[in-house]
């Protein structure tokens, strides 16, 4: 597994807000479950002293740090203060920030990742479901009832479709070693070159499934710099130029970043292409065939 | 959304980059007390929301003797289907050199990308193509508030030292007005001076309201109907019907029915929290497309309340046929409440697809 497991003390910053209580619930019976530390302390500003769901919350992140074991944080604070709670987090010294939400101002974005990169941590997303690793952690929002703990490691720009995938390979007995949404956003911190990096580098992991999507060259170049065993799937392949096409950094601009020449890009690097979701159980059973 | 050009216009010259005097015009009578001003040679720019309008006749050279007349004209013609309601009369320059520079959001550094290259002007997509060695980049780091002088030395080369300036005013207006596009093409160099002849600025729609715009004027009515709910709106041509939460699983909804040989009337991503008030908006946004024949309704997530799902759908109750695919808590209840209403539920996307593709044959 990547960016984290048992151990890993978890922070979540936007606590007593509706969707940051919903999910410290939702996190930590899975720690429970699991037998993991999960989230260990919230932080809302002006909110220090109170406790959600036995979470004890407090005003800065730094206040927190002296009273907690924490090396990870999740981001549910509102859009207009979501790039600061990035640079409080990466500036009090957490190394792995999960950023959840979403419409975050692209120069917010830049600078709040240039100064995590300053101090050294790695962002996820923003707009991104966050990571699972079954049996392990839950950081952010992905429903954990879908995944199975195996060795495939799944990477995608978008929520819902990784549950997709997530669910159909779980039924076809594939399980999962991370599954990161790395978010949707035209600028996001961790990119396919470096999750699939750090797959490179985990022995749990022995192929990768990546979920991209219209917009930018990422998939691509990431693919270009690993040695992992890909599968992948490009969604949007009906998508009309200069259209978001939901999510903000899906957008086919001056002719680039359409499906159709990243799908051949993928297959001239060798990577197998589905061109349906369901497709992608029996392509992986392949390519493990191949290597064994 | 895209600024028009005398508002980008604007922008620059309240941050210090000369453009050629210009006046904006609503009617073809207010071009006469400017004519003294404007002197002999003018251009006539038709201000409409759409790309190459040179091209589609919204661009007039004038004269002080035939400027009203042509400017009436101008009012009259449609640019790409658009009514042109604003025209920019402006000040002919005496041009010496056109310089292209630009300010992008670089997705793969994260980081502001500046271009520019003495081959400015029309072409640049020649020379983007045939010589790209003749752009210059530079990434520049979005924590800075001015680009330094090494950097600037990199971009301009030879290219007059005037251009320095401008670039750091523009990387201004870049950071201030949260652009994720600032491009001035041509920048020119005159006997008076260097001045932006064009100005092209697309500011983040994730910024309008910071930055002061209550309406987002690149999108169609229905999709700033669909804006209001918090749906992701798009229309296409075909006539299924496509409702899905989350970007992702509704653009891949989308392929799933062209990889069966449908078309996709619009694509409606009703984000997260699909409650019954909001599932019926969608429905009934989507059936209110004259050339959707069916909808499929896609929607998947740990945390969606089927229950809620159905409940919106049989609300909207609308002519056409609904198939669904939900995947959630309170399936069940779901399931049922579908049933009972003559609703079709089908387990996977594939099934959906297929059903709602041979449906609208």
């Amino acid at each position: 597994m990547i960016y984290g497991d048992k151990k890993t003390g978890v922070l979540v910053q936007g606590a007593t807000g509706k969707q940051g209580e919903f999910h410290i619930g939702l996190m930590n019976a899975y720690a429970r479950e699991v037998g993991g530390r999960g989230v260990v302390a919230g932080v809302t500003p002006g909110k220090g002293g109170k406790e959600v769901h036995g979470v004890p919350v407090y005003n800065t992140v730094r206040e927190a740090m002296r009273d907690h074991d924490i090396s990870a944080a999740v981001i549910f604070v509102p859009a207009a203060a979501a790039a600061d709670a990035i640079m409080e987090e990466a500036h009090a010294g957490i190394r792995t920030i999960v950023a959840i939400t979403e419409h975050i101002p692209v120069n917010d974005t830049m600078k709040a990742i240039a100064y995590a990169r300053m101090e050294g941590c790695s962002v996820i997303g923003p707009n991104c479901p966050g990571l699972l690793s079954p049996g392990e952690v839950k950081m952010g929002i992905m429903p954990a009832g879908l995944f199975l703990r195996g060795n495939v490691g799944v990477i995608s720009r978008s929520g819902t479709l990784t549950y997709e995938v997530v669910d159909e390979l779980t039924r076809a007995g594939i399980g999962q070693s991370t599954v990161v949404g790395i978010g949707g956003d035209p600028v996001i911190g961790q990119t396919f070159v470096d999750v699939l990096q750090q797959f490179g580098n985990d022995p749990q992991t022995k192929a990768v499934v990546l979920i991209g999507e219209v917009g930018g060259n990422l998939e691509e170049e990431g693919a270009k710099y690993t040695d992992v065993p890909i599968v992948s799937y490009i969604a949007g392949i009906s998508a009309p130029p200069d259209k978001r096409m939901g999510h903000a950094g899906a957008i086919v601009e001056g002719g680039e970043g359409d499906a159709r020449s990243k799908i051949t890009r993928l297959r001239k690097l060798g990577v197998p292409v589905a061109s349906r979701p369901s497709e992608i159980p029996e392509m992986v059973r392949d390519l493990f065939k191949g290597r064994c | 959304m895209k600024l028009r050009e005398y508002e980008a216009k604007n922008v620059l010259q309240s941050a210090g980059i000369p453009v050629p005097a210009g006046f904006l015009i609503r009617s073809a009578d207010e071009l006469i007390p400017h004519l003294d001003a404007l002197g002999d040679a003018f251009v006539l720019k038709a201000q409409v929301d759409v790309g190459g309008r040179g091209k589609a006749g919204g661009i007039l050279m004038a004269g002080k003797a035939d400027g009203t007349k042509l400017a009436q004209e101008l009012f009259k013609k449609q640019i790409k289907g658009l009514p042109v309601k604003e025209i920019l009369a402006e000040q002919k320059l005496d041009i010496q050199h056109e310089y292209y520079l630009s300010i992008t959001v670089d997705r793969s550094s994260r980081q502001p990308l500046i271009l520019f290259t003495e081959a400015g002007g029309v072409g640049i997509e020649i020379t983007a193509k045939e010589h790209p060695e003749a752009i210059r980049k530079v990434i520049a780091n979005p924590l800075m508030q001015d680009i330094p002088p090494f950097m600037i030395r990199e971009l301009i080369g030879t290219a007059p030292k005037e251009i320095g300036p401008v670039i750091n005013k523009l990387y201004r207006v870049f950071l201030e007005k949260d652009a994720l596009l600032a491009e001035i093409n041509p920048l020119v160099t005159t006997p008076k001076g260097i001045f932006a002849a064009d100005a092209k600025l697309i500011i983040d729609d994730n910024a309008l309201g910071r930055q002061g715009f209550v309406v987002n004027r690149d999108l169609t009515d229905r999709e700033r109907e669909a804006e209001k709910f918090g749906f992701s709106y798009i229309e296409l041509d075909g006539t299924i019907g496509v409702i899905g939460n989350g970007a992702g699983l509704t653009m891949s909804t989308l392929d799933l029915i062209g990889f069966y040989g449908g078309r996709a009337a619009n694509f409606l991503d009703v984000g997260g929290g699909a409650e019954s008030e909001r599932v019926m908006h969608a429905v009934r946004l989507v059936g209110s497309v004259p050339s959707v024949k069916v909808i499929v309704v896609n929607l998947l997530g740990g945390i969606t309340k089927c229950d809620e799902v159905a409940k919106g759908i049989i609300a909207a109750a609308i002519p056409q046929k609904v198939i669904v695919r939900l995947a959630g808590t309170n399936e069940a209840e779901g399931r049922a409440m579908l049933s009972a209403k003559g609703y079709e539920m089908l387990d996977t996307m594939d099934l959906v697809v297929r059903k709602a593709v041979e449906m609208a044959a």
